[in-house]
């Protein structure tokens, strides 16, 4: 068996080099990481101010918004209203959860927990961050033009997203920066790809590899091959725009010709599904890890879940059209669409009693990382169950549009995503920087985030039933909405505290990575055998001066055998037999 | 037993994973516009429609005549050793296409055919241009395999060569299909 290595560069020295064009993929995790919090804030007070509009149409918004809307004395004006739900969920999906889960962790992970010096392409590596820098620095720059930014949802459909729909550059804008951030993804996908196919160190087989590799890897392929369809997507509706091309306009809209606004949602949703998945499935195999990790035992069904990770990754390309039952599509394509998306359901079912059967009986360690990746095992169940009502045609035809499709998705996209960020934060905090993040705050905050999400979002699905649609600016204005208007409020008071909840997070974030004098980290804080707990704590920049022999897989606790004194074995001890 | 490899070997396999995944990321592109243009086609009432009989013919086939040379001359420039002449016709071939791509978007708009005249000008000047931008991206690497070939010989490998060649080879057969789709079949 042979095996190649990296050679060791020489550390960086100025602050040009060691911060800013770094190549080093534990740097640019951090970039990242720095990037999707800012982006998270920007994204959050957007969040805040569409409930405060939700909770008291009409009233001027407290401290801000004579600030931010003067011209109507403070009050969130219809047409900003839509700017804010359009660029939260672009900057949460593709700003916020992005940069975390795979440019924060697949940078920081994926070297380290396969045993490499770094990333296959480190200049590769580094122009991903930096396109994606351009990116955050266009889509900013469209909220400061006339007319402001875009305004036709994430979804952007034509015609809303068209020049008819939304005059004024702030949607090309959204366009151009959106593509480069394709740009940027796709360069980071194949990175990912290439580093786990050619730098796994010596040993280490697919089915040795923590389950976050298994994530991150399939979230890698995944946007390599969908990606590029948003791409096309993006630059056929800059087109339309720019040049009076006519591929998604129809009607009044065509000055001549006729193209078909439903293309793009084809175009959209063949990227946009696997795009969920391409989110959650980096947070799925942290919590995979940090469930067997803290409960002290070795993963339950480990090659399974690994198996069914992947089965998720195959059927999430073939189910997108469930996104578009209302678009008079053929019942035969309905009901395919339909028993295709339940299918999903099969190897989510597999991995998610693999959870269950991990931490049952389990010597559970309620640690923050522990606390948070239950907390991913909760919200996801709720939002995985909820998604199989939406996959149902039937149901679905009545639920499509509602606050229902809202509280669903962001159970599975956001809460889950968000709670497995959060989970990695503080999990690898003592290799990133070298420091413990403090537990009791971190506690505090799982306990409230908790709590708020789970209000926003259970309350998102009652209004939804109850047949409250989205992106309405004023609800209310129909009086069968009148009965939904007190639980709105409960939604909003959640948001606020969820939102509250997060000073408590980044204080200890700033406090753990900028207060002098703070205690450092062990090397392996958490009693945890995968390879970057073997090396110091800040990981060197070279990360392994030899390149480790792995022998066993990534979940060996305990044995009853081992003699180390130890409750887990390294990946490169010889695996004691039970 | 566990040996080290040479680093030759992982030079060679890391390129030539990254460089499929980055040509299965393009074939995504470059399918979702085919996707495209087979919806519009196959819900089109009549094919051809009426803008469409207008389109140049003898451009769009020089330009695949000349993209079918340069692929041939880019193998020539794989296999043999000496690559200076195989480079400049391949380069000059390139640059040749792009000026092609020019003459045909110039003679559609003089007849009258401009990309705002609906769904045919539409997808025929939207896929050249977008096939033209890779083309000037693919130039850009030809450039720099000529500046190895004249002046860094010793930097050249054939990993280099073989990569660049699969992205040339993979827009020629882009292109391929393009001309098929819109300008014969």
């Amino acid at each position: 068996m042979a095996f190649v290595e990296q050679h060791i560069h020489d550390a960086p020295t100025s602050f040009w080099s060691k911060y800013v064009v770094s190549y080093d993929h534990k740097v640019i995790a951090k970039q990242f990481l720095w990037y999707a919090l800012f982006w998270g804030l920007v994204g959050g007070l957007m969040s805040i101010l569409i409930r405060w509009t939700l909770a008291y149409p009409g009233v001027p918004v407290p401290l801000i918004g004579n600030m931010l809307f003067p011209a109507s004395g403070g009050v969130v004006p219809p047409d900003t209203y839509a700017m804010l739900f359009t660029l939260h969920g672009t900057i949460m999906i593709f700003f916020f959860i992005t940069p975390l889960l795979i440019g924060c962790f697949g940078n920081y992970c994926i070297p380290l927990m396969i045993g490499a010096r770094d990333m296959i392409f480190p200049t590769l590596n580094m122009l991903s961050f930096w396109f994606a820098m351009a990116s955050g620095l266009v889509l900013f720059a469209s909220l400061c033009i006339p007319l402001g930014g875009a305004a036709g949802g994430w979804t952007s459909y034509p015609t809303l997203s068209t020049n008819i729909g939304q005059p004024g550059a702030g949607q090309t804008m959204w366009l151009i920066s959106l593509f480069l951030f394709g740009i940027s993804s796709t360069m980071g996908a194949v990175n990912y790809i290439t580093t786990v196919i050619t730098l796994r160190a010596p040993g280490m087989g697919y089915f040795k590899m923590p389950l976050t590799i298994w994530g991150l890897w399939l979230t890698a392929i995944l946007n390599a091959i969908f990606v590029p369809v948003l791409g096309a997507g993006l630059l056929l509706l800059t087109f339309d725009r720019v040049f009076g091309t006519t591929f998604f306009l129809a009607g009044a809209a065509a000055t001549s010709g006729r193209g078909d606004p439903i293309l793009f949602q084809h175009v959209f949703w063949i990227f946009g599904h696997p795009e969920v998945y391409i989110l959650i499935l980096p947070a799925w195999g942290i919590v995979s890890d940090l469930l067997s990790f803290f409960a002290r035992k070795p993963a339950f069904g480990y090659k399974m879940t690994a198996l069914s990770l992947s089965a998720i990754t195959v059927l999430s390309t073939v189910v997108y059209g469930h996104h578009m039952y209302t678009t008079q599509m053929s019942p035969l394509l309905t009901q395919s669409f339909m028993t295709l998306t339940m299918l999903i359901s099969i190897p989510s079912a597999i991995f998610f009693a693999n959870w269950l059967g991990t931490i049952w009986k389990g010597s559970i360690q309620f640690h923050s990382p522990m606390l948070f990746s239950l907390g991913v095992v909760f919200v996801f169940g709720l939002g995985g169950l909820t998604g199989l009502y939406l996959a149902s045609t039937s149901i679905d035809l009545y639920l499509h549009d509602t606050y229902f499709v809202v509280g669903h998705f962001h159970y599975t996209m956001a809460a889950s995503v968000l709670l497995g960020g959060f989970a990695g934060v503080y999990f690898w905090m003592p290799k990133m920087f070298g420091r413990m993040m403090n537990e009791t705050l971190a506690k505090w905050h799982f306990w409230l985030t908790m709590i708020g999400i789970n209000g926003i979002f259970m309350g998102m699905m009652i209004v939804g039933y109850g047949g409250m649609h989205r992106r309405l600016y004023n609800p209310f204005i129909y009086e069968f909405l009148h009965k939904l208007i007190p639980i709105n409020n409960f939604i909003s008071y959640s948001a606020f505290f969820a939102a509250a909840a997060q000073i408590l997070f980044i204080y200890n974030l700033f406090k753990t990575v900028f207060a002098k004098n703070y205690p450092a980290a062990g090397k392996n804080p958490w009693g945890v055998g995968t390879l970057e707990w073997e090396i110091d704590s800040p990981a060197p920049h070279y990360n392994f001066k030899d390149i480790p022999v792995v022998k066993c897989g990534p979940h060996e606790f305990g044995n009853p055998n081992l003699t180390t004194g130890r409750d887990y074995q390294y990946q490169t001890e010889e695996l004691v037999k039970v | 037993m566990i040996t080290k490899g040479p680093a030759d070997e992982l030079n060679h396999f890391k390129n030539s994973v990254a460089m499929t995944v980055t040509l299965i990321s393009f074939g995504m592109m470059f399918s979702s516009l085919f996707l495209g243009y087979f919806l519009v086609r196959f819900n089109a009432p009549a094919w051809p429609p009426v803008e469409i009989e207008n389109l140049p013919k003898l451009l769009p086939f020089l330009s695949t005549v000349v993209m079918g040379l340069s692929s041939w001359t880019f193998v020539l420039l794989e296999r043999r050793t000496e690559k200076k002449a195989l480079w400049s016709a391949t380069f000059g071939l390139g640059v040749l296409f792009l000026v092609l791509q020019f003459l045909l978007w110039n003679s559609l708009a003089a007849s009258g055919i401009l990309a705002s005249n609906g769904n045919v000008p539409s997808m025929v000047y939207a896929f050249t241009w977008l096939h033209a931008g890779h083309i000037v991206l693919a130039l850009a690497l030809v450039l720099w395999l000529g500046y190895l070939i004249f002046f860094r010989p010793t930097g050249l490998t054939d990993v280099k060569l073989i990569n660049v060649g699969k992205f040339w080879h993979f827009l020629g057969v882009i292109w391929f299909l393009m001309y098929l789709m819109l300008f014969v079949l």
